[in-house]
């Protein structure tokens, strides 16, 4: 007999987010360095910022609420008000 | 599912005869049906979610139909040994009959879809019937049948669905295609589900129609409790329902399922935090209240281990919504660097009777009488042996120091809870003592501090590192950090400490089992 079986999956198809377009320079570019509040997260964005401002970019710093939720909607629509570009620390 | 009767209006159709069997060694016949009276086929077929349905919500009225001259006999488009088990398993106390491919009989009798209930008059005519759940036209056929036998009949009740399409009658879809479906499938269904990633590993019931129809009850599968991180896939009850057949779950356990769902899925609990991170934590189910002993659930030996299914079961039918509604599988979006077994499921009752103190629940704000969820991300349990302390100052001392290297030796301190399950020998010596749960907690968190310098080696907390070397740190940022339930064995002095889910900002969350039950839209 073929069974009929009720999947515990969600069976919806969702669409991969697309990749944005990549810049051909940073020279000029609003860079906001997002610290997820991992620990020493914070030293890895102060030399990317380093480096970054090096390249003529203009960067700002940003934090998550806490490094184990996903980052606030309303954090996500503030930074990309103000950002052309999103580096984001991750993990120690 | 419009109820419909056979012919034109006035017109008389002779019952067709039955090719079918029984599981008796007589003859099924249209003459031997209606020999007292009337005669009710019900088409049914096993596959059919709308057919178990029917027969769930009619098999309770036969016996009392058969006193009052109407036979009922549930027709399978089914091999006879599946007809007999499915019959039984719902519930259907009339007779069963089973008809083989090519469904000769379900075809003289016109059938489109299942189930479809036709009523026989003493004159072997049809003189009704319905197709598909149509709670008004069986109300209404019922209704015909008292006139022909001049008898009162039950009715179903009246409960939603009141109207639900049926399926397809194998007599209604291509020989060659009804054959092949009858046919066995050749695969061993708990491999299949191995086959189809529906596990945690370990063997799981096929979540079929039927079994996810009865563990949802009168509950609307549409229903959704939310998305499940981390890849928020939508918890349906009816996945919900899929998860805990899955688990191997009685249909009674599921309103602890599905209110510890409820609590997973509140956002102070920050599951997606706890499904993804790569420290072992689970997510401890702990159970108060009368649904304890309602559906069995072990407080007493053995309480934190094998042996007992609700226990069991619970916890895991929790764990496969989040590792397969949910997306959270180990060595995908679960990053678990080890993982431990209380992943695969806790489920914890705590014993309300044995404990000196307020039971968890009531902690929390609920009355002694309501059943309770609680949902805590918890690490594996440390057991903690003391035979010997003859105090309860010298008990806790022992009990608050074996926590003392939770996390980290020197990670201190920490901000989520611990979780204390006090064995019945230990909470009886804090009973004779009389102490409190609240002083039990305070001398734990008492006990356990150290000064900064002596913390200050390998890992620990920029809190430590920020103290004067002096300043004593204590393990827990506060007493509220220290939960106390009290299960396990009469004998034997065996406490247990959970350590913590850290760095995940949550709150520890309770749900009322049953509240607003059956759920319905």
């Amino acid at each position: 007999m073929a069974a009929d079986y009720v999947s515990p999956f969600d069976e919806r198809v969702r669409e991969p987010e697309p990749i944005a377009p990549r810049p051909a320079s940073i020279d000029g570019r609003r860079v906001v360095l997002l610290d997820i509040r991992k620990n020493r997260g914070a030293e890895f964005l102060d030399r990317i910022e380093t480096l970054l401002r090096a390249e003529g970019a203009a960067t700002a710093r940003s934090a998550k609420e806490i490094f184990s939720k996903p980052a606030a909607l309303g954090l996500i629509d503030e930074i990309a008000g103000r950002a052309d570009l999103v580096v984001e620390a991750l993990a120690d | 599912m419009t109820g419909s009767q056979h012919g034109r209006a006035g017109e008389r159709l002779a019952a067709p005869p039955l090719t079918v069997r029984g599981p008796g060694a007589g003859e099924v016949t249209i003459a031997g049906l209606t020999v007292g009276g009337c005669a009710l086929l019900l088409f049914v077929s096993e596959e059919c979610p709308t057919s178990a349905m029917a027969l769930r919500r009619l098999g309770p009225l036969c016996r009392a139909w058969e006193e009052a001259g109407l036979t009922s006999t549930a027709v399978f488009e089914d091999p006879l040994e599946v007809a007999v088990r499915v019959a039984r398993r719902l519930g259907w106390a009339g007779g069963v009959a089973s008809e083989d491919p090519p469904y000769e009989t379900s075809h003289a009798y016109r059938l489109v879809s299942v189930p479809t209930a036709v009523l026989v008059d003493r004159a072997g005519t049809v003189a009704a019937s319905v197709t598909g759940w149509d709670h008004q036209a069986l109300a209404a056929l019922i209704g015909r049948a008292e006139a022909l036998l001049g008898a009162e009949l039950p009715v179903p009740e009246a409960i939603e669905p009141l109207l639900k399409p049926g399926c397809s009658s194998k007599a209604a879809i291509d020989p060659e295609l009804a054959a092949a479906m009858s046919a066995p499938a050749g695969t061993d269904d708990i491999e299949e589900m191995f086959e189809r990633g529906w596990t945690d590993g370990l063997p799981v019931v096929p979540p079929t129609q039927e079994r996810v129809e009865a563990m949802l009850g009168g509950c609307d599968g549409r229903i959704s409790l939310g998305l499940v991180p981390p890849d928020m896939g939508e918890a349906t009850l009816e996945r919900v329902a899929a998860c805990a057949v899955l688990a191997g779950c009685r249909p009674a356990y599921f309103p602890v399922v599905v209110a510890a769902a409820q609590a997973a899925l509140d956002p102070a609990f920050n599951l997606h935090g706890q499904a993804v991170t790569t420290q072992p934590a689970g997510q401890l189910v702990v159970v108060n209240g009368p649904v304890r002993e309602a559906i069995g659930l072990n407080s007493g030996m053995g309480a934190l281990g094998p042996g007992f299914r609700p226990n069991l079961t619970i916890g895991r039918a929790l764990r496969l919504l989040v590792t397969l509604t949910g997306g959270g599988m180990p060595g995908k979006l679960d990053r678990s660097t080890q993982g431990q077994m209380g992943k695969v499921g806790f489920c914890v009752a705590e014993d309300e009777e044995v404990s000196p103190w307020e039971p968890l629940h009531v902690e929390r704000g609920f009355q002694p009488g309501q059943s309770v969820v609680t949902l805590i991300g918890c690490d594996a349990p440390l057991s903690i042996s003391d035979h010997r302390s003859r105090t309860p100052e010298d008990l806790a001392w022992v009990l608050a120091w074996a926590a003392a290297s939770q996390w980290s030796t020197n990670w201190w301190p920490l901000e989520e809870p611990s979780v204390f399950v006090i064995c019945p020998e230990h909470a009886e010596m804090f009973r004779a003592a009389g102490w409190t749960k609240q002083q039990l907690r305070r001398f734990i968190f008492e006990a356990v501090h150290k000064p900064a310098r002596e913390l200050r080696r390998g890992e620990t907390t920029p809190f430590v590192h920020a103290a004067d070397p002096a300043a004593q740190v204590p393990k827990w940022a506060s007493p509220e950090a220290i939960v106390l339930i009290v299960a396990g064995g009469e004998a034997g002095r065996y406490s247990a400490v959970l350590g913590p889910c850290t760095g995940m900002g949550y709150q520890i969350v309770s749900r009322e089992v049953g509240s607003g039950w059956p759920l319905t839209m």
